[in-house]
């Protein structure tokens, strides 16, 4: 056997003191399509930017070429011929493509006519369909990716990482993209391809790597896999066919009508959008990113602002409302755990207990013009206990907790508020797979208490496992609907891409 | 165990205890009675409007106009007593300048959404200029007799403190309890540390900000005040002088970050005294103006290097360790 392009030996990482990866091999031949496999929070992430300079390792070594080698930077990785492509892509919105393409490559008198001539040669000689003087910022999803893909090529990858690429493309866009990998593979070059969607990676990858809560499971030739095989290792365990269970046992009724949307416009993400939400049930709302499903109820939260003229009617209880900010959504009752707790969620120089306490102080208002410390503290610990977070103590910062400690208190930041309208964006993201159960739990529960929980999530089996009702967002609007009960995963996925 | 952190304010505080044990040995007549109530006396001032712009650098802001609220106001009280009228009308009108100064700075940042560096350096000279062009017949305002009593608030002394410590000390306990012990002092806290965070938390935002800018020029108002009454005139022209700078050096040197969300009373103190301290000490050794400055520049530079290397601000770097 030859020497692999890269390998792995007993790699782990730690954040924070919990892994991410431990102790996993991993080795990538030299023109192979080898697909990376696994749950949310399983661990590809990880190893792929582990192999591609963005972390560094905590123990273990990294071969490339069989050559001892860890790069530091992204820039390290690249020089060695890693390249990795990223979910949310890393182009520079404002510049056309040949300039994307050749930056940082630039001679000292950078002449744009030059780049330009040598980028369409470029691209024509990889047969792809990009106008090199258009501005990236007006390219459609999938010819970013192209121009990704044309860089790491041109760069001389000699390893390309994909993570998640299919998941913001159309079904053509998908098969336009397979094209290309095989392109890169008849070119001699090794593809990494994480994916969600199982039937992706049997059908385009050579092998099969399958991870599990941060630990090596299976690797083996394609052929010998089919999807229940693959299944059964990304599960194995008890705790997962629990959390994602293949169908709800019941499916709660629903209540009053809490949250009625009709026409709904914000240029250009929400596009006359109408729905409703009912008390005592999850509505789970799926769609691909761009598909306007967190803009809606940001709106609804007033975080967002719809469009002045038509832009649609939003009651709640019966009353018309148009929030200006989210203070008066609050007062109202509605909250909006974000799917981004770096950027929205915390505050990070504070400790657990006065982020938890900020929020309590934010309802309250008037009613509470002085800090108490003694109030704080008890809130702090309350929240602690009912959402098991699990820290050294009260005073610890959040930046220095794991995600799924990061993200309960961004949910008890909001639950303190005694919110009866609850919108989870994204709940389980970066979270790791014990305190999944917990917040699905948690999300449960707040529906069995007659709150009106909306659970936003592009991960369909979280969908199937945890809603009563399914709405499914397509181009800026709710395009289907579904009881849990008829709910399938194709015919979820055949409505949020057709 | 928690790790012992060093921060910077910890770093800064050693700084200043040194020094002072250094030129409390080696210096003679800088550690008498005396010399330590001049130095005092002579930071009050900047202090205060430390604490001013403490306020703002804690809401992820910067006032450069504080200047011209320490010039100006206290500027239009000593001319309006001087052309006849009453101490208590003249104060009124001032505070009434000041408040409506601040409220502009304020809702130029927080609705107009004008960044606060751009939108207080403008006003800053906006309300010098109309100072100087249309309020002051004199570039320094002169003291006149309807004054009688006010210099008490710069010459005075409380039990033998002279008053613009008692004022420094005075205005650091009402600002540590805003600060620390109200609900707009938490909120202004979790503005600067996360402003998208503190939106969606149903924090008021933008009149939160405007408090921070109406607040700051009203201390910097009492800067203002008690410079007057200390050296009977208000010497509007110290509006073009580096004062804004030492302003800043004060925040940033204590360990207030500019990004927002750290430190508090005490890094204004801590920066205070110790610039105080080194000022205090070149000058008894007679180091010239600019000598000081250089001094000051590498004293700056080195607590805000030392500081990005004990406290990396990116995540993923502070995980890694490896910096």
């Amino acid at each position: 056997m030859t020497t692999p392009i890269l390998e792995l030996r007993q790699a782990t990482k730690l954040y924070g003191g919990v892994p991410a990866i431990e102790g996993v091999d991993f080795s990538l031949a030299e023109g192979e399509i080898h697909a990376l496999v696994g749950e949310n929070g399983a661990g590809k992430s990880t190893l792929t930017k582990v192999m591609a300079g963005v972390v560094s390792l905590s123990s273990g070594t990294m071969l490339i070429a069989g050559r001892e080698i860890a790069p530091r930077t992204p820039l390290e990785a690249r020089q060695l011929g890693v390249a990795m492509v990223f979910q949310e892509n890393s182009l520079v919105p404002s510049m056309t493509v040949a300039q994307n393409l050749f930056l940082g490559q630039e001679k000292f008198y950078n002449r744009l006519r030059g780049i330009y001539i040598a980028a369409q040669q470029f691209l024509q000689s990889l047969n792809f369909d990009v106008t090199p003087t258009a501005t990236v910022a007006q390219l459609g999803a999938a010819k970013k990716q192209m121009v990704e893909i044309a860089r790491a090529v041109l760069h001389e990858a000699k390893v390309i990482i994909f993570d998640e690429p299919t998941a913001s493309l159309t079904p053509e866009e998908k098969k336009y993209f397979f094209d290309l990998v095989r392109e890169l593979k008849r070119r001699g070059v090794s593809v990494i391809f994480i994916s969600h969607a199982l039937e992706e990676a049997l059908l385009i990858s050579d092998r099969i790597t399958v991870l599990r809560d941060g630990r090596h499971v299976v690797t083996d030739a394609t052929a010998n896999f089919d999807r229940a095989r693959v299944i059964q290792a990304m599960v194995g365990r008890d705790l997962s066919k629990t959390l994602y269970a293949e169908r709800k046992a019941h499916v709660r009724p629903p209540g009053e009508r809490v949250l009625t949307i009709e026409n709904l416009r914000m240029a250009p993400m929400v596009k006359n959008n109408s729905l409703s939400v009912f008390a005592g049930q999850v509505t789970g709302v799926f769609g691909l990113v761009g598909s306007g499903r967190t803009e809606t109820f940001k709106i609804a939260a007033g975080i967002l602002k719809r469009d002045f003229f038509h832009g649609g009617e939003i009651v709640l209880r019966g009353r018309p409302i148009r929030y200006l900010t989210p203070a008066p959504a609050v007062r109202d009752g509605i909250a909006y755990v974000t799917e981004d707790r770096k950027v929205e969620g915390f505050f990070e120089t504070m400790s657990i207990a006065r982020n938890v306490y900020i929020g309590l102080l934010a309802k309250l208002g008037r009613r509470r013009p002085l800090v108490l410390a003694r109030e704080a503290e008890a809130v702090g610990k309350k929240w602690i206990d009912a959402l098991n977070v699990r820290a050294i103590g009260q005073d610890v910062k959040v930046v220095e907790l794991s995600g799924g400690n990061q993200q309960k208190i961004v949910i008890a930041k909001s639950l303190v508020q005694e919110p009866t309208l609850i919108v989870f964006d994204e709940p389980t993201r970066g979270v790791d797979v014990g305190a999944i159960a917990e917040i699905h739990q948690l999300i449960d529960r707040l529906a069995e208490e007659g709150n009106a929980v909306v659970m936003i999530s592009s991960y369909l089996p979280e969908i199937m496992a945890r809603s009563d009702r399914i709405l499914v967002c397509r181009q800026g609007k709710v395009v289907e609907e579904f009881s849990a009960r008829d709910a399938t995963e194709e015919k979820i996925m055949y409505a949020a891409i057709h | 165990m928690k790790p012992l952190r060093i921060t910077q304010q910890g770093i800064v505080f050693s700084i200043f205890v040194v020094l002072f044990a250094g030129f409390a040995v080696f210096l003679p007549g800088f550690l008498t009675t005396s010399n330590m109530l001049t130095l005092l006396q002579n930071v009050a001032v900047l202090g205060i409007l430390g604490l001013a712009m403490a306020i703002v650098v804690i809401g992820r802001g910067i006032d450069l106009s504080l200047i011209a609220a320490l010039a100006v106001p206290p500027g239009v009280v000593l001319q309006l007593v001087q052309d006849g009228h009453s101490l208590s009308y003249a104060l009124l009108l001032a505070a009434l300048l000041t408040l409506a100064f601040g409220l502009v700075n304020g809702w130029l940042i927080a609705y107009a959404e004008v960044p606060s560096l751009f939108a207080t350096l403008a006003s800053g000279l906006f309300l010098a200029g109309l100072g100087q062009a249309a309020l002051f017949k004199l570039d320094v305002v002169q003291w006149s007799p309807g004054l009688e009593g006010f210099e008490g608030l710069g010459q005075g002394a409380v039990l033998g403190i002279p008053m613009p410590i008692v004022m420094f000390v005075g205005a650091c306990i009402v600002v540590a309890i805003f600060l620390r012990r109200t609900r707009f002092g938490a909120f202004i806290y979790a503005i600067g540390d996360n402003p998208f965070a503190a939106r969606s938390s149903g924090i008021p935002t933008r009149p939160l900000i405007v408090l921070q800018y109406v607040l700051a020029a009203l201390i910097g108002m009492l800067a203002g005040l008690v410079l007057a009454a200390s050296v009977n005139s208000m010497p509007t022209r110290i509006y073009n002088s580096t004062l804004i700078y030492d302003v800043i050096l004060v925040v940033v040197l204590g360990g207030i970050g500019l990004a927002g969300g750290r430190g508090g009373v005490l890094n204004v103190v801590i920066g205070t005294l110790l610039i105080g301290t080194m000022l205090n000490a070149m000058t008894i050794m007679d180091v010239s103006y600019s000598g000081q400055n250089l001094v000051k520049g590498v004293v700056l530079l080195a607590a805000v290097i030392a500081d990005s290397f004990l406290n990396p601000r990116n995540e993923e770097t502070a995980q890694q360790g490896d910096i």
